[in-house]
């Protein structure tokens, strides 16, 4: 039962943040990459196991994509259908300081409560 | 959850699809499109283990199909309440009568009947060029690719096509080929395009489309004309009686009442009823055609790939 608790309240977390993820990794690199590559990479930043299951950023690429936030070409591959590569667009750029920003209030403020050691301090880096 | 997990990338499709049973097939199209584009990358990323091997872990990565499948009807959710802007249309009466031309499906499906002429000519010509071109290189080696590649052209064609339709009408259409399957050879894959339903039905659509597109382009044609006609002719007699311009010879009407001044509001009202006529008529065509073309275009529900 815990074990499911647990993984409900990360699913809920994960809604948009893997938005905002995906956005921050286009952002940052230099080529245009497709599915598989981005699930590798959130999963190598986290020691092997990405925290979010990589199936679920697939359906979040082609949602920030129908946004106009991504663009995307398709190239054909040997090992199986061709691959959609993305690219993040200027509106994606602009959404993603955005979110950034939210995000960035947001952990602040949770962290104000739960952040460990200013429970009765309030928050101080 | 228990189910046995599945052991093969065939497999976990076969899991997944089940799992988006009677979702929209479009939808149910895309997922699998992506999962086996992870799956196909993450056996090959692995050439020492074997394809079970890989899947064995593949819940943990990638997810089990359960879950996929719930985050695909998530996010579907999500963006079609994002994308459809509220409307504001009285639901009844004479608002919602002439509401229709607040709706921009109205105006895209009028549209989408003006072009379908153009891209049904492009379609016939190039289905029965292709099949007749087809039968006449049978008998020769180039018959066999010549045809498979008129076939490959098709679905590119009915992706293509379903994109329309999807920006015309709103109807969700696939965004990905269809899953093609396990790479089994050559003359299998060749059989089971042939055994598929979808090829032929394709075929039928894209030629059915001419006569269609006639039909709404008449029907799109006729109804403006008569309708602007019907608005603008009797101020344009107006402004000619008025001498505000002249009209060489003035405007000939019959019967000649049609010409006096107290018939002019009469026409400008049936005018402005008969384009809401048209706009109602061509929403409803976009409807309808969304779900024709759906019934031919995307493979449905149940799987040719269903081992």
């Amino acid at each position: 039962m815990d074990d499911s608790n647990g993984r409900k309240f990360q699913k809920d977390l994960n809604g948009g943040l893997v938005g905002l993820v995906l956005l921050a990794i286009l952002n940052q690199s230099a080529e245009d990459l497709y599915g598989y590559e981005i699930a590798k990479r959130l999963a190598s930043a986290n020691d092997g196991t990405s925290i979010f299951k990589e199936g679920t950023i697939y359906p979040v690429l082609r949602a920030l994509s129908a946004a106009n936030l991504l663009t995307s070409r398709i190239v054909p591959s040997y090992s199986g259908p061709p691959r959609r590569y993305y690219r993040i667009t200027d509106q994606g750029r602009s959404v993603l300081a955005e979110w950034t920003a939210i995000w960035a209030g947001t952990r602040d403020f949770v962290d104000r409560f739960v952040g460990q050691g200013h429970l009765d301090k309030g928050y101080s880096p | 959850m228990n189910r046995s997990a599945p052991r093969s990338i065939d497999q976990y499709l076969k899991a997944l699809r089940e799992e988006l049973a009677g979702e929209d097939a479009a939808l149910i199209q895309d997922a699998l499109y992506d999962a086996e584009e992870y799956l196909r990358a993450e056996v090959a990323a692995h050439p020492d283990k074997s394809e079970s091997d890989v899947l064995e872990l593949i819940a943990s990565t990638y997810g089990a199909p359960d879950e996929v499948a719930s985050a695909y009807r998530d996010t579907e959710a999500k963006v079609k309440a994002a994308m459809t802007t509220p409307r504001k249309i009285p639901e009844s009466g004479a608002g919602a009568f002439f509401g229709v031309f607040l709706d921009a499906r109205a105006y895209t499906s009028l549209f989408f009947m003006l072009l379908s002429l153009a891209t049904g000519v492009i379609y016939f010509t190039l289905t029965v060029t292709g099949l007749s071109l087809s039968a006449g290189f049978a008998v020769l080696i180039i018959g066999l690719p010549f045809f498979l590649i008129f076939i490959a052209l098709t679905r590119v064609v009915s992706l293509a096509e379903g994109r329309l339709i999807e920006a015309m009408t709103g109807e969700r259409m696939p965004r990905r080929p269809v899953h093609q399957g396990l790479a089994a050879g050559f003359w299998p894959r060749v059989i089971e395009m042939l055994k598929d339903p979808r090829t032929w039905t394709t075929l039928a659509y894209l030629i059915l489309m001419l006569p269609l597109g006639v039909v709404y382009f008449v029907i799109a044609v006729v109804g403006l004309s008569v309708s602007l006609a019907l608005i603008f002719t009797p101020l344009a007699d107006l402004a000619d009686r008025y001498g505000w311009f002249d009209i060489a010879g003035g405007l000939n009407t019959s019967p000649a009442w049609l010409g006096s001044v107290w018939a002019a509001p009469l026409l400008v009202l049936a005018g402005v009823l008969l384009l809401t006529l048209l706009m109602h008529l061509a929403r409803g065509v976009g409807r309808l055609h969304a779900l024709y073309a759906k019934a031919l275009l995307v493979a449905p529900t149940a799987p040719r790939a269903a081992l």
